[in-house]
Parts: structure tokens; sequence; C-alpha cells
């Protein structure tokens, strides 16, 4: 059993609480990433996960034993770097091998281990260079080749695709995806971008302010939001977000519009938000009137920024559009696509 | 990236003025080393013949002239003490400066000024309390006196500028050592030490030319056996004359391996005065 289990974690420095009680499981053979906007603690709980930081209170079991206080080398995990952290003094063979050296093992097995990590990851005709002969993608894969050797029951990734530009990340994305699929080993990946956790994770771990505000899995978390945080923050474009009253024909927005119907768990006169995303907004005839502020063709679609009172609109559409920048429109909302928070604790009703 | 070249920000005037006080200042400092060298290849009757003095047969009966007891046994005296002071400097010196950097000890950057004091207060005073013990102790004239004295101050110097350079240094190298199995002391063997071998090398080199060229201890706390050859060529201007000759050959002697040795290291020195500053 490989798994990790995170129970009541807390973690402060002086008077200031970083992570507060945080409950998460993970299953053996899982790819879990944490998701949370900088500051938000995701950072210091991997490291906290690899003893890289103490623990003020709580417990880390890592196949099913307590790790808190064990230094990292007894926790059985590998870690790959945001800055690659590779020992420049090494040549990619080294650096691999390091790990098994320190660990005593013949210099025959150290060659045949990281000999087939080479492999996996395209690198045998790198392996005489130093890190600063090689690419940003190159040394990304050593980093992750010196955390599979090891064979670890867990590999924890913190943001490792941040320095590499966008058609990389890409690449890089399914490299990781693809080696997680072969070696089936329990993962822990932090990272800003909700779109790496949501193509690369089998559950997403939402952090604010050192707190869960969601665990699920992508498509779940995507749908289902539990608040107006987590709505706001998967997505891309993120969620639309349009003040409304709850009224006895329904939600109404403030042009008196009618956005849902009366819902269960919804009073009158209640004040809500009403949050729809932009791939289930259409522009017609009817509907909410806007005005039109930016229109961004990306190709395959089309992003147009309007303006509803004062509220950002966002709308994707997967036709070219011929709208002009302050021409009038209006929305509508797909039926059964909305999401009704309340305004005063941000809660879905 | 690379980064602009300065010059384009001067004009053609500029430039030309910059460039003949470069070669200004370069003429007035290397001048007196120039003249020292030569004086030191000249016979000794034409050593202060004025402008005759000019053209001269260079002969090397200064340097025969060197060739002594006294003065082969000095520069034994100096290769000793300062080698060995500025390697136990070092051994001492670099663990040292890498706790304090890691360790996280309040008060820390207090302490690593405290420890570089010992460097601010002149010399002479601690020459007093050093020859009051080492008499005491029989230390006086003595390699290990030297030693020891070499070794406090450069001791302050390897402390303060590794400090300031494993400050510098990331510390997520170290992290991934950790996570591969490498214990403190194997991760600082392994992987810091072999990373900061410029900024050791050009440590060593100036504690090695503080020790080389100290004039002031090795005058008060020896007299003859363990004289170093700084002092031992101010021995050539005795009551029976100045001994020009040798003063220069001497000098010139003493010299030479430092330039030797800064040459030879120059591509690690740069390295080493640069590194951290920027981010690589």
């Amino acid at each position: 059993m490989s798994g990790v289990q995170i129970e009541s974690l807390r973690k402060s420095f002086g008077a200031v609480d970083i992570i507060r009680g945080v409950d998460i499981d993970v299953n053996e053979g899982e790819f879990v990433t944490l998701v949370g906007p900088s500051g938000c603690g995701k950072s210091t709980l991997l490291r906290m996960i690899a003893g890289l930081e103490s623990i003020s209170g709580g417990l880390i079991r890592i196949g099913g034993r307590v790790v808190n206080d064990l230094a990292p080398l007894h926790r059985d995990i590998a870690m790959v770097f945001q800055s690659y952290a590779l020992y420049p003094h090494m040549t990619v063979e080294k650096n691999m091998g390091f790990s098994l050296k320190l660990q005593g093992l013949p210099k025959d097995r150290i060659a045949e281990a990281v000999g087939r990590a080479a492999t996996v990851l395209g690198l045998e005709n790198h392996m005489q260079r130093y890190p600063r002969q090689l690419s940003g993608g190159q040394r990304q894969r050593v980093a992750m080749g010196r955390a599979i050797v090891r064979n670890p029951q867990v590999f924890l990734f913190d943001e490792p695709l941040s320095n590499l530009d966008a058609k990389l990340r890409v690449q890089m994305r399914a490299e990781i995806k693809e080696l997680h699929q072969r070696l089936n080993t329990t993962t822990i990946y932090v990272t800003h971008d909700q779109i790496e956790a949501m193509t690369m994770a089998d559950k997403i771990v939402v952090l604010r302010d050192g707190m869960v505000e969601q665990i699920g899995a992508p498509l779940d978390l995507y749908d289902n939001p539990a608040n107006l945080f987590v709505a706001g923050f998967l997505g891309s474009p993120a969620m639309n977000f349009l003040p409304a009253t709850v009224t006895a024909a329904g939600v109404r927005a403030h042009d008196g519009t009618i956005l849902a119907p009366l819902g269960a768990g919804l009073r009158e006169g209640q004040s809500v938000i009403f949050g729809i995303r932009p791939e289930h907004v259409t522009l017609g005839s009817e509907g909410i009137s806007a005005r039109v502020g930016v229109v961004e063709p990306t190709g395959a679609e089309t992003m147009v920024v309007l303006h509803v009172g004062d509220a950002p609109v966002t709308v994707t559409l997967h036709e070219r559009a011929s709208i002009r920048p302050g021409a009038e429109v209006r929305l509508t909302a797909a039926p059964g696509k909305g999401h009704i928070f309340d305004a005063a604790t941000g809660r879905r009703l | 990236m690379t980064m602009a070249d300065t010059t384009q920000f001067l004009s053609r005037r500029e430039k030309i003025i910059a460039n003949l006080a470069v070669i200004l200042l370069a003429v007035m400092t290397l001048l007196p080393f120039l003249w020292f060298v030569i004086m030191s290849f000249k016979p000794v009757d034409q050593i202060f013949a004025g402008v005759s003095g000019l053209f001269f047969t260079p002969t090397l009966e200064n340097y025969a002239g060197l060739v002594n007891e006294r003065f082969v046994r000095s520069i034994w005296n100096s290769i000793v003490t300062s080698t060995v002071s500025t390697g136990l400097a070092l051994v001492i010196g670099v663990p040292g400066a890498y706790a304090l950097s890691r360790a996280g000890l309040k008060r820390d950057r207090t302490m690593s000024l405290l420890i570089l004091a010992s460097r601010m207060a002149p010399p002479v005073a601690f020459a007093i309390p050093y020859f009051l013990v080492y008499r005491t102790l029989g230390l006086l004239d003595t390699q290990l006196g030297l030693i020891i004295v070499y070794l406090t101050f450069n001791l302050a110097l390897v402390v303060w500028l590794m400090r300031n350079f494993f400050d510098a240094t990331p510390r997520e190298l170290e992290e991934a050592a950790w996570i591969d199995g490498a214990s403190l002391w194997g991760t600082f063997v392994r992987i810091v030490l072999p990373m900061s071998i410029p900024a050791v090398l050009t440590t060593g080199m100036l504690c090695f030319l503080y020790s080389w060229n100290d004039f002031f201890f090795a005058l008060t706390l020896t007299r003859n056996s363990a004289m170093t050859a700084p002092v031992e060529v101010v021995n050539f201007m005795n009551y029976e004359g100045w001994e020009w000759g040798k003063i220069a050959a001497g000098g010139t002697l003493i010299m030479a391996p430092v330039l030797v040795f800064s040459l030879l290291m120059r591509k690690y020195l740069v390295a080493g005065m640069t590194a951290g500053a920027v981010k690589g």
C-alpha cells in the first residue's frame, strides 16, 4: 500500500498559519494535483510531505507509516523541483544514478537502472552531458529520470513545468501523464495552472489560504463547484458571475431577466450570484442586454468579452464571429447549466 | 542573454580619454614593480646610475647572493606558514560558513559580523597580547606561532566570504540531495563543496596572500628560526650598508609565486568573485 494520508495537518511560521487543518486521502497509484492561487500553501504542503518542512500539527502517512518525524531520505519519495535542481557538476548519467550510488548499489545495477530510465525519457544520447549543456525540456526530463530510477512509493512534483515555454509545457504534460500511466506510482503534483490540474489529475485538491476548498475528480469540480472560489478558479476562461435576486418567478438579473427557475433551497428576496460557464452562454435576440467590449479570435474559437452593467461576461463561440466592439447584443444562458451561489457565503445553493 | 557593450554609451572623445586614463593608471601602478624587477637584474654599481643605468647587461649576481642558508630557510618558513594556515582556515572555515548560512540561527548576521570584527582592528592591537602569551607558551620564533596568528585572521575572512557565497546558492540542490538519500555531511561533501570550488579557491588565494605578504606579525613574533621572507629581505638593510640588489632580487622572488599563482587561477578567481551575483 503506497497511498498518502494527510490528517488535520497544520503548519505555522510564528503567529502566521500557513496550513490550517488539511485532510487529504491519496489512494495508491492515484495522480492528485494540488491547485490554488499563489500563497495558498500548496508548495508548503508538498514540502511537508517530502520532509523538507517541519509539521506543526496533524499526521502524514506514506504507505501506512506515519512519517512526521522521518528525514526525507527515509520517506521513500522522489521529488521533481520547479528549478529542476540538477547537480551542476555531474553529468546526466551521474545525476540520475546519484541516489542509487548512495544506496550502495553495484555499478552495473546503477548503469542498468539509469539506462532503463534514460530509454523511457529519450535521454540515451545525452548521458555524458552536463546540465548546462541541455535545453529546458531535457533538464526537466533528467529531473524526472532522477526521480524514476529510484522506483519510490510516491512522486512529488513542485510546479515542474512553470519554467518551460507554452509548447514544451503541453508536450511535457502529456509525457508526465504517460509516465504515470506506465509506472502507476502514486503522484502528488503541485501547480497553479488549472489547465495542468484538469488535464493530468485523477483527483484535484483546490486550496485557498491553507485550507481545502474542495476535493474531487476534475470534471466533477468543473461541473459541480462547491463554492464561488472553486467555480471561479477552475476553467479558462473563468466562469461568469452575475449578481441576481431570488423572486417568485425565479432567479432574476438586475435588468429583470429571469436567469433560472426557482429551485429547492432558494428563498424569495435572497441575494445570490448566478454563475455560468462561457461555453454555456449564447448570443441572440433575447435575454440580458450587453455591450461588446473585446473580441478575441483564437482560430478554433472566438472569445467575446461583454459588459452586463458593470459585470464582465465572457462568451466562447465555436464559430467565427463578425461582432464589433461597442455593439449591443443579448445573452441567453443554456437551461440547466447555471450555478447559483449564496451572495453572502459564496456557497453553492 | 548577452549584456550590451557599455562603451557604446561613450562618445569617441570620451573613449579616448577613458583609455588614456586607464593607461596612465596602469603605468602609475605597475611602474614601481617594473623598476624593482629591473633593479634585481642590474649589477650593484649600476643600480643608482641615473640615465646611464638604463643600459646595462642583465646579471643574476643578486639572485646568486640570495642562495644562502638564511634566505632559503625564510622562503621555506613563508611557504609552510602560508600554506598550512590557509589550508587550516579553509578546512575549519568553509564548513563553519556553511553551518552559519544554513542553520537559521537567531542573530546569525550579528555573529558573522562579530567574526569579521577580528579583522577590523589594527594588527598592532593584537601584537602585544600575542607576544606576551607566546613568550609564556614558548611559541615565539616558531612556525606554529605564526600559523596560529594567520589562522585567526584568515578564519574570519573565510567565514565571512564563504557565508555570503553559500547564502547566494540555491538550497533546492541540497534538498534534492537529501531526498536522494544523502546525509547532511554527505550533501556538503558531495554537492555543496564541488559547486563551491571557484569560491573556495578565491578565498584561499586571499588568505594565502595575507599570510605570504605579512610583515608585521613575522617581525614581532619571530627572531631567527621562523623568520619569513619579507622580514629576511629587510635584513639586507643593515649597519654595513643597504644591499639594494639583494633587496630587489628577494622582493621579486617573494612576488613571483603570488603572480604565477594568480595568473594560473585567473579563470577561477573571476568566476569566484562574480559567483552568485546573477541568476545563471
